[in-house]
């Protein structure tokens, strides 16, 4: 066990050394990225402009988080989206594949670095953000808030993991065939909205998403100052998502491997 | 366990290939019914290779080398056969197969292609687990060994092709495997990287005793590296055998080289007259003729000098290679 998490962090090694060896490219992505979270949160004064009362300040605050948990989700997605696509289009798929690194080792390297990546990244996000818009949280409790994020990256995980298949058995169209699941977890998670909004079935949908939990969770601990004891309802559920979502994940990977070595996928791109 | 390093018993893979007409309307038809056509690309191959033997897996482009690589080496599952390496399975991805193997290919890379090469050998430290007292001697002597010192810092990114290589070669050399699989390690490099690169793998073989399984296109590589070889092709073997042995089997002619004291006479009565240089003559005769042909050529001409051979390996190859798949 003790060697196999060794290949492991050689995995979140390799990782630490890309990001290194581009780090002006993330600080670029980083900006576009800040923007587009502002974007999103001068939405909350748009609407006050037009003569609607309400908490300005708590509603920018509840865009912001759902931007930044937004964002988190697409690092965490997009890393585990790498392991097939990046390694496919720099052609040390075949490499890796025939490495001797249990496939659970190798796709747990992958995603700790890419939550312990996310989440300096979301810290430095929501910073940035309020900031800029001198936001109020006189009640936050960001160690709560940061140990639900950490509980929800593991089900977030799982499902990455899940969608990181797709462009191993569909090596031309499978990384855009990723985007159905983020997007479906965006339109039914209550990011930028409460999920009350929505018509019955897609609330039946948000039951099974964690992203609904970790917001509600994140939300309650930043705006109301919730502490963890507090959050049964949001930590026990994605508790058992990710419970059952990252052994579901690792079998539906193997499935995919499997097939992409009957098929002759397992090869580069070009 | 099979003694063999590499033992392959009726290997057979069938890939189900997309067929369609051109133009518009088939393509339309196509996402009804989607026609497809099984091609075998590996035809129930047997071979076996000892421990320790260098052998020369030659075929034409799209014989099968690269499929039959690719399942020896557990990244492509059989349709039907068997194979085992090192005594394993290698569609089992056990520990005790993947860390005693390599694949080298040449037209593919494994390592990062923005890092210097040494970050990627550290990964391959962690994940092959070698030890850091074994990892570091090995890859100090492989790094002299290919006099690639100076590039090892450098993102692979800015490495020529044949640097590239070398420093690939290394990396999968890193975990001293057993069984060395090379798919083509020379293409596109120059004459002397290709001797260097030669001249290694022959080195590593006396050195660790490494069994190697060598596809290239380039019959100096071959000739160079392998006593035995066998030659693939619509992916069925057609020969198993010593390199030597390759022109009795396939070749119909010999070459019997000559010189004679009227450097300008005529021998096209004797032969084919492929090549003159001077005095000397390069006759192209059917083998069976060989030994009549000499003969006369020794009563009737003023031979200063002659020598009979098969023709060039490559020659050999190429009448192999222009064989219609057998039905």
């Amino acid at each position: 066990m003790r060697a196999e998490l060794v290949g492991a962090g050689g995995v979140v090694e390799r990782n630490a050394y890309l990001t290194r060896r581009y780090i002006w490219w993330d600080v670029a992505w980083f900006i576009w990225t800040v923007a587009n979270t502002l974007t999103i949160v001068f939405i909350a004064k748009g609407v006050e402009s037009s003569g609607v009362e309400f908490d300005v300040n708590q509603y920018m605050t509840y865009l912001l988080i759902g931007a930044v948990v937004w964002a988190y989700l697409g690092v965490l997605f997009g890393f585990l989206m790498e392991t097939v696509a990046w390694e496919r289009w720099e052609g040390t798929i075949e490499y890796t594949f025939m490495a001797p690194l249990s496939r659970a080792m190798h796709l747990a390297g992958q995603g700790v670095f890419a939550i312990l990546y996310g989440i300096v990244r979301a810290v430095f996000l929501f910073g940035v953000c309020a900031l800029f818009f001198s936001l109020s949280m006189p009640d936050a409790n960001f160690v709560a808030a940061l140990v639900v994020l950490s509980v929800a990256s593991i089900s977030f995980i799982g499902i990455g993991i899940m969608t990181s298949v797709l462009p191993l058995i569909s090596p031309e169209k499978g990384t855009q065939l990723g985007f159905i699941a983020q997007g479906t977890l965006l339109v039914v998670s209550g990011v930028y909205y409460p999920v009350s909004v929505l018509p019955d079935w897609m609330q039946f949908l948000a039951k099974f998403s964690p992203a609904t939990y970790a917001l509600e969770g994140i939300r309650g601990a930043i705006i109301d100052g919730d502490g963890l004891s507090q959050m049964g309802d949001e930590i026990g559920p994605l508790i058992l998502i990710g419970a059952v979502s990252i052994p579901l994940g690792l079998w539906v990977f193997r499935r995919g491997e499997l097939y992409a070595k009957r098929h002759g996928k397992l090869k580069r791109s070009g | 366990m099979s003694a063999a390093a590499v033992q392959v018993d009726g290997l057979l893979k069938v890939f189900d290939v997309p067929e369609r007409e051109a133009g518009l309307l088939a393509a339309t038809k196509g996402l009804v019914r989607r026609k497809t056509r099984a091609v075998r690309a590996v035809d129930e191959i047997s071979f076996s290779i000892e421990p320790g033997e260098v052998v020369g897996f030659l075929g034409p482009n799209g014989a099968g080398k690269t499929t039959t690589l690719k399942m020896l080496s557990g990244l492509l599952y059989p349709s039907g056969g068997e194979a085992l390496v090192l005594g394993h399975v290698p569609s089992k991805r056990q520990r005790g197969f993947l860390s005693r193997i390599t694949l080298v290919m040449g037209n593919r890379n494994q390592l990062q292609w923005d890092l210097p090469a040494l970050d990627s050998y550290e990964l391959n430290r962690a994940i092959y687990r070698i030890p850091r007292e074994q990892f570091e001697p090995t890859r100090d002597e492989l790094i002299e060994l290919l006099d690639i010192g100076d590039l090892v810092r450098k993102p692979v990114r800015n490495l020529s092709l044949g640097e590239r290589m070398k420093a690939e070669i290394v990396g999968a050399l890193l975990h001293r495997p057993q069984v060395l699989f090379l798919d083509e390690p020379t293409i596109g490099l120059d004459v002397t990287m290709q001797k260097r690169i030669r001249a290694f793998v022959a080195d590593y073989n006396a050195r660790y005793g490494a069994t190697v399984l060598l596809t290239s296109h380039y019959m100096a590589d071959v000739e160079a590296l392998c006593k035995r070889v066998v030659v693939i092709h619509h992916g069925r073997i057609l020969y198993d055998g010593p390199l030597t042995g390759l022109a009795d089997q396939f070749a119909a002619y010999k070459t019997i080289g000559v010189a004679v004291e009227n450097g300008n006479a005529d021998l096209s009565r004797y032969g084919e007259v492929i090549h003159t240089e001077g005095d000397w003559i390069t006759l192209r005769v059917p083998k069976a003729d060989t030994s009549s042909v000499t003969a006369r050529l020794l009563t009737e001409e003023h031979v200063l000098d002659l020598n009979v051979e098969d023709p060039p390996i490559e020659d050999v190859i190429e009448l192999v290679f222009a064989q219609e798949r057998p039905e």
